[in-house]
């Protein structure tokens, strides 16, 4: 068992977002978190990084990128911590070629195909998606937490890059909002309203169709975005509010 | 050599001046002209070597004040004071004394000097002054400052920040000519060689500006040294330094002070300046 | 009507408050324009500027060299003291600390290290470091409050607190931190020069005694020297060869003087103390008659020079402040492109170069002459070298935001989009600036305005280091007071929405 939660209550002072939330993670599973926008994925993720801190890397939505490091910089602060602060300040100077070559092989891998120098700030939205989640899979940790990290790539690479995530990590946890990938990739998948758990299935039992009704009683009135699939958004869309 | 070199060389030059331990060192400020200081004293520091026969080197300060505290803090040993500072000096710096002093320092005087539209012309007594707006030297200065603040408070009793509508420091005698002749200011006390210098080479308007009041004399700028001379340079030393000091001759020497010669001096020759220092609370 | 005062928001309001308490400081200062014959010596003035003399300057070279090497060295160790301090900055007793030390003029420190360390290049660098490493604790304290956060998540677990730290925190911001050291460098020349007057070995000691004693056509080639200097800082000041610069700075300083620690013991146990404190060192007076001189020697000293000082410093500071304000206000749009035109934009430039550049020792003389010995010269010089600097900073802002080639032409364009974008930019630099403005003041005591530096100064020429040391105190004590005040006033502003 890699993590057991039990009638889990979170939220800020006036506004409760998870309610009596129990669920239990194993290692070894590829579980997606699907449910309509200020469901509470966001919160429950951070929640299950909190406990599971050491042994995950956690991709957020809000990316954390920093405009004025190189590519090369933002995915090498995945390997912070296995480096002493020296090396590290060191390695901010000037680049260590041998860790150059493990970030060019991952930028490789992520199709992000321009030099490691390249200033962050002058990359597209699909670009700096692609660059968190290589931070977060440079960090070689056995648990992969991400939230909606492909939202902004077109389906053809996302599924490759899920491919690459499920791939390199024993464990993946993911929120997502595209029900396709979700059936694609993962075994099991979590479904959260109102901050209650209301569907926990493997994915092998659940149809595209099924999923859909869970989105429409879940949230009769709001637009459903299952279908929407961002192309590479245009750079001045950031989420890291900066 | 080329200009590569020169470079370097000037810089090299400016860069070696300071002092290292054997070494004797002098600082001094003319009263007129305070440009080119080290090219002119540095004649000056190769006549005392050859005279006395250690290395000197002269070291440039921008005011009578860091004179006075390069001379306390044994930066130079030797220094050409203004009255007050060199009582400032060696007040601190006990042991310290008066060796010599230019001629002309005997009968120092200043010069009062008036803006036209005051209509005030030259006289015998004391001028009526109060009211006006009014401009000393340098806080420092004893021609500029301590002197004629002496003069207007014996002569008018009363301070000047009672006395005129407004007060000023110029900050330098050629400054306090500028101003009045400017009306800036419309009344200003003044250094008299630098007054009567600035008339001979035309620089100031005397259609504008004239003296009014000429003060009595006192005794103003003068060498002094610090009292452990023999102690660090060997017996003798201040006699030597002294003999070199008055024997000097040469006319383009003398003129970096501008003096037209010197003549021996004790500490006692500044007692009227120290007494009128302590009597306008300038010092306690 | 009430309609329309609500478009009075944030910004109009701390701009109209702004207006009316410097309307009142001007109201209070003494600006009387004395009629005057300025005519011969602005000519004289003139024909220097027209016949600048290169050559009449000893050592012009090295006097260069010093400015640019104790400018250098001095950011510097201003920078080793400084990132330290920014990091603990949130402290109060740091911050207060910090103000304190940063409320004196750097010819002041440069005045009061003379007497521990001699005419030294420690002197120089010490008096340009300490003001300058707390001005950078502050404001990369502040740069660092405004970097984002969100890095931190995103980091592995067990990343050591430096790495941390550089990585998620100062990376974010380290190009604003960049610039601010090139424009504090700018300011290190300038204070550099500065410190000739007090005797370092750099251009100001020959740019004064030119000035002072009227060799205009010498004090015009040091002037335009200097402004080149200036100038043409991003052509030479190139970061790669920043190592070279400092090797050679430190290679080629004048000699230090040994450390003598007896003057230092002197100064602190001897040469601050009042008077009667040391005749019962000396044990000619007992300890309750000291200690009760003491207290009326300071007493009085509070009231005759200090109270005077407070009130003429306060009045000029903000008289100054409210016409640097105007004068931004007026110069910005001047320096426009998509408004003014290329010509009338570079002359904007050159301007502002100009007024940032030349002392204001030399403003205000050149102002005294024209208007007489009030406090109008000291505010004019003190507001137009301000401006000079502040319109100077805003218009890289506007040029750094890329509004120009976006297409928001004529004052429309100014009005609608540039100006709302770099206002509070703008208000910003001018409350830190006022610190600086308040500390300037000090520098002209020459008009006979009788700051609190005026006081200090003469303090210091009368050889009275107790009284120049009290009086410094109190001028320190009235820049935490007036920092801790705007910042109160600043915050409250914060806290509220914003809307304009």
């Amino acid at each position: 068992m890699l993590l057991q939660l039990q009638h889990l209550t979170l939220g800020y002072a006036d506004r409760e977002i998870i309610h009596d939330l129990s669920v239990s993670f194993k290692a070894g599973e590829k579980v997606a978190i699907l449910g309509v926008s200020g469901a509470g994925k966001s919160t429950l993720l951070n929640h299950i990084h909190g406990q599971l801190a050491s042994v995950s890397a956690l991709c957020a939505q809000s990316q954390g990128l920093v405009e004025s490091l190189s590519l090369y910089h933002n995915i090498y602060m995945g390997a912070l911590a296995r480096h002493n602060a020296l090396y590290n300040i060191a390695n901010l100077i000037t680049p260590f070629t041998s860790r150059l070559a493990e970030v060019s092989a991952l930028c490789d891998a992520l199709e992000l195909d321009m030099p490691p120098s390249q200033l962050v700030s002058r990359l597209s939205g699909g670009q700096r998606q692609r660059v968190a989640i290589g931070r977060a899979l440079y960090q070689q940790k056995p648990l992969f937490l991400g939230d909606e990290p492909v939202s902004a790539l077109d389906p053809a690479m996302a599924d490759r890059v899920l491919e690459l995530i499920i791939a390199r990590h024993e464990t993946v946890i993911m929120v997502l909002h595209n029900r396709a990938q979700a059936l694609a990739h993962f075994d099991r998948i979590l479904g959260i309203a109102d901050g209650r758990l209301t569907l926990d299935s493997p994915a092998n039992k659940l149809s595209l169709a099924e999923l859909d009704e869970f989105y429409a009683q879940a949230s009769p009135d709001q637009v459903d975005v299952s279908g929407y699939v961002a192309g590479d958004l245009p750079s001045n869309v950031r989420g890291d509010g900066a | 050599m080329n200009a590569f070199a020169k470079l370097l060389t000037v810089m090299m030059i400016g860069i070696s001046a300071g002092a290292h331990a054997a070494t004797f060192t002098f600082t001094a400020i003319p009263d007129e002209d305070e440009t080119k200081l080290r090219s002119r004293f540095d004649k000056v520091a190769d006549y005392l070597e050859t005279k006395l026969g250690v290395d000197v080197q002269y070291v440039p300060v921008k005011s009578y004040s860091a004179a006075v505290t390069a001379f306390r803090n044994n930066q130079v040993q030797l220094a050409w004071f203004g009255g007050l500072s060199g009582v400032q000096a060696r007040r601190l710096v006990p042991g310290s004394e008066a060796i010599a002093q230019g001629y002309e320092d005997q009968f120092f005087k200043s010069y009062f000097i008036a803006h036209h539209s005051t209509g005030l012309t030259k006289q015998e007594s004391f001028p009526a002054i109060g009211g006006y707006t009014f401009t000393f030297g340098s806080k420092d200065s004893t021609s500029g400052r301590l002197m004629p603040q002496f003069f207007i408070e014996r002569n008018l009793g009363k301070r000047p920040d009672d006395l005129f509508k407004r007060v000023g420091f110029s900050g330098d005698h050629s400054r306090t000519v500028a101003q009045v002749e400017a009306g800036v200011y419309q009344v200003g006390a003044v250094n008299y060689k630098v007054w009567d210098s600035m008339v001979a080479e035309g620089k100031v308007d005397t259609a504008k500006v004239s003296v009014v009041w000429e003060s009595p004399a006192y005794p103003d700028y003068q060498w002094s040294v610090r009292g452990d001379l023999d102690a660090k340079f060997g017996a003798g030393f201040k006699a030597k330094l002294t003999a070199a000091l008055l024997e000097m001759k040469d006319p383009d020497l003398l003129a970096s002070f501008p003096r037209q010669s010197f003549i021996p001096a004790d500490n006692e020759d500044f007692k009227p300046v120290e007494d009128v220092a302590k009597a306008i609370g300038l010092i306690d | 009507m009430t309609n329309r005062l609500r478009f009075i928001g944030r910004w109009q309001r701390l701009t109209l408050s702004l207006w009316a308490l410097c309307l009142l400081a001007f109201i209070l200062a003494d600006t009387e324009i004395i009629a005057l014959e300025p005519w011969n010596e602005l000519g004289r003035m003139l024909s220097g500027v027209l016949t600048p003399d290169f050559f009449a300057t000893e050592q012009l070279i090295d006097a260069l060299w010093q400015t640019v090497s104790f400018a250098l060295l001095g950011v510097g160790l201003g920078l080793i003291i400084g990132v330290p301090l920014s990091l603990v900055y949130h402290h109060p007793i740091v911050a207060a600390l910090c103000a304190f030390i940063r409320a004196i003029h750097e010819i002041f420190w440069a005045l009061l290290f003379l007497q521990l360390f001699g005419l030294s290049p420690v002197t120089g660098i010490l008096a340009l470091a300490l003001p300058y490493g707390t001005t950078f604790a502050r404001v990369f304290h502040d740069i660092l409050c405004q970097a984002p956060k969100v890095t931190y998540a995103s980091l592995p677990y067990g990343s050591d607190a430096v790495s941390r730290w550089l990585y998620g925190k100062v990376a974010h911001v380290l190009p604003q931190l960049l610039a601010y050291v090139r424009y504090r460098f700018e300011c290190a020349l300038r204070s550099s020069a500065v410190l000739g007057f007090v005797g370092m070995p750099t251009l100001g000691f020959h740019l004064e005694s030119a000035f002072k004693q009227g060799h205009y056509s010498e004090g015009a080639a040091l002037l335009i020297l200097f402004i080149a200097l200036i100038g043409t800082l991003p052509y030479w000041c190139k970061k790669a060869l920043l190592p070279l610069y400092f090797i050679a700075a430190l290679w080629f300083l004048p000699p230090v003087a040994n450390i003598d620690s007896q003057l230092i013991w002197r100064f602190v146990s001897e040469d601050i103390w009042p008077q009667a404190i040391r005749d019962w060192q000396l044990g000619e007076l007992g300890l309750a008659a000291a200690l009760g001189q003491s207290a009326s020697w300071a007493f009085e000293l509070l009231q005759t020079q200090a109270l005077e000082g407070i009130g003429a410093t306060l009045v000029l500071a903000f008289a100054a402040l409210g016409l640097t304000h105007l004068l931004v206000c007026l110069l910005l749009p001047l320096g426009y492109t998509a408004l003014i035109g290329r010509i009338g934009a570079g002359a904007q430039r050159f301007g502002l170069l100009l007024a940032r550049s030349v002392p204001e020792y030399i403003l205000a003389f050149v102002f005294m002459l024209l208007f007489g010995p009030s406090m109008l010269p000291a505010i004019l010089a003190l507001g137009v070298h301000n401006a000079g600097l502040i319109a100077f900073l805003s218009g890289k802002n506007i040029k750094d935001s890329g509004l120009e080639t976006e297409g928001c032409r004529g004052l429309d364009g100014f009005g609608y989009q540039v100006l709302p974008r770099i206002y509070p930019g703008m208000m910003a630099l001018l409350f830190y600036r006022f610190e600086v403005i308040l500390r300037e003041t000090a520098i002209l005591g020459m008009l006979g305005v009788a700051t609190l530096g005026f006081y200090i100064d003469s303090n210091f020429s009368e050889i009275r280091f107790s009284g120049a040391l009290l009086l410094m105190g109190v001028t320190a004590m009235l820049n935490v007071a007036v920092d801790a005040i705007a910042r109160r006033v600043m915050g409250e502003q914060l806290r509220q929405p914003q809307r304009c």
